[in-house]
């Protein structure tokens, strides 16, 4: 080959590379641009013009308002016993009627086990995003209209609110399972109840009980705060605290709060640490 | 009569999918130890699954003491598979549970929903779990966990949970495939002293030639789902051989 046709075929390659460079660099840049654009008016939207700049005042008076929650009133830890046990108790019962509610969305959500896959499956699916999409203060708005002020509403809310999670990571549990196990229990004659029971139970259920144990952490953090909407614990008296006034009480509730959240995930490790 | 008489037998997995079995026929007779050799793919895993229709054949017939398999209800064909025990290559033994509740497990098809779920099995069975456990030389491993076991030891488990069945015969799919050759040697021998002791035949997915020469008194060599071999044992010779096993090197 020629050699300066070569030098220019050569030249030819380098310019289209350069240009492709160029080009990209271009539209990173403009992505930057848009991007950096859209946040200056999220930030002029959200914070600027939906602020009220004249109850904050200065930044003393800011630090004012915050400092009026520095101090704990002792007084109110009695009355806090009844509702912090409430608040526990919530997210026990909230749990333990979740995994029951979740049995029928594992079953038909575990694609080797869903009795009709075209219907089954779907349904399954549906249940647990409908689940996890509503908020557990949305569930416990629904339920407190539906079984009036109390520690009810906040049960059903908790247990609505966990069958997702714990459905979902149930039924990868069974779809991960070794078909072994399954196999030889089909062929010494077992019906799908004895499969279940003796071929994929004792599979999943080192699994299926860390779930269960790592929502029941998560619904206690919850069930503090349902109360906020009257579904029942700690949540009611933070919100009387705080429209009494009464700052230092909100920060016993706070403390309060802690010390159950503390005690959760004391025990979730525990029992989890003794399950491994 | 034959125990097991299979005729004409195909299948496939899928209606687009390659054809696994292309018309296999062969008896299995009340006191035989029955091989099915060939090299991987040939099909051996598929046609012994087809006996207790594990896979469904796509057509063919498979008589069972007379009885015709492949289109039981799911009923009657729980009752069919009670009759057949099976041993598998990878054991498939639950974990989690002891010795004893595998070896109990073989009872399921027996055993009513409710006794099942509370592991309630009557005490004949628990009694014959023990004399079987003790013939298969674990009677010292009855309460552990089957997961603690070694290798040789989890088939001898998988060994008794098939023979708690009371088969009238034995599908026994590369029992000794998982296992070194001394222990392969050994559990080849209890399987074949159970069998013979309990009067039940076997019919044994084997890709260990030499085994298979050794404990089987009959054989078919697969090849691509096709016969390429039938007859007694002292039949084969080293030319069949190597003709049923040339394209494993491929």
């Amino acid at each position: 080959m020629d050699s300066t046709s070569g030098l220019h075929l050569m030249d030819q390659r380098t310019d289209q590379i350069l240009a492709r460079r160029t080009k990209r660099q271009r539209n990173w840049g403009l992505c930057a641009a848009v991007l950096f654009a859209l946040v200056i008016w999220s930030i002029d939207v959200t914070v600027v013009q939906d602020t009220d700049w004249e109850r904050i005042g200065s930044l003393g008076e800011v630090l004012e308002s915050a400092g009026q929650f520095a101090g704990v009133d002792w007084t109110l830890f009695p009355d806090l016993l009844g509702p912090t046990l409430e608040t526990l108790l919530i997210a026990c019962l909230g749990t333990a009627l979740g995994v029951i509610l979740c049995v029928p969305a594992t079953w038909f959500g575990a694609m080797n086990i869903t009795p009709f896959k075209p219907v089954t499956y779907p349904i399954a699916r549906l249940m647990m995003t409908l689940s996890r999409s509503i908020h557990e203060i949305v569930w416990a708005l629904f339920f407190v209209a539906v079984f009036g002020l109390g520690a009810m509403a906040g049960v059903f809310a908790i247990a609505m609110r966990s069958i997702g999670f714990i459905a979902k990571m149930s039924a990868e549990a069974i779809e991960d399972i070794d078909p072994g196990p399954v196999e030889a229990m089909r062929a010494a004659g077992a019906n799908s109840f004895q499969v279940l029971l003796y071929a994929i139970l004792p599979q999943v259920l080192p699994q299926v009980a860390g779930v269960v144990i790592f929502e029941w952490e998560i619904n206690i953090r919850r069930s503090a705060v349902l109360g906020l909407v009257g579904a029942g614990g700690l949540g009611l008296v933070f919100f009387r605290q705080l429209n009494t006034f009464n700052f230092h009480g909100v920060t016993s509730v706070i403390l309060a709060i802690l010390v159950i959240i503390f005690l959760g995930e004391a025990v979730s490790h525990a029992v989890r640490r003794r399950m491994i | 009569m034959a125990v097991l008489e299979v005729r004409d037998l195909h299948a496939r997995y899928s209606a687009r999918g390659p054809e696994i079995l292309k018309g296999i026929s062969f008896d299995v007779e009340g006191d035989d130890f029955f091989a099915i050799i060939g090299p991987s793919g040939a099909g051996k895993s598929t046609l012994i699954r087809c006996i207790n229709r594990l896979v469904d054949p796509t057509s063919g017939t498979v008589k069972f003491n007379g009885r015709e398999v492949t289109t039981l209800s799911s009923r009657d064909l729980r009752l069919v598979r009670r009759d057949i025990g099976m041993i598998f290559q990878e054991f498939n033994l639950i974990d989690r549970m002891s010795v004893m509740d595998n070896v109990l497990s073989g009872r399921l098809g027996y055993t009513g929903n409710l006794r099942t779920l509370f592991r309630m099995f009557p005490r004949k069975d628990i009694d014959h779990a023990l004399h079987l456990l003790d013939r298969v030389g674990l009677s010292d491993h009855v309460d552990k966990r089957a997961d603690e076991l070694s290798g040789g030891q989890r088939q001898r488990v998988g060994i008794a949970r098939a023979l708690m069945q009371d088969p009238k015969l034995m599908l026994l799919d590369e029992p000794t495939s998982a296992l070194d050759p001394k222990i392969s040697r050994e559990i080849m021998a209890l399987i074949k002293e159970m069998a013979e002791e309990l009067n039940v035949p076997c019919l044994c997915n084997i890709h260990d030639v030499k085994l298979a020469m050794e404990f089987c008194n009959k054989m078919i060599g697969l090849q691509d789902g096709m016969t390429m071999f039938a007859g007694p044992t002292a039949d084969m010779n080293e030319a069949k051989l190597d003709e049923i096993y040339a394209m494993e090197v491929l």
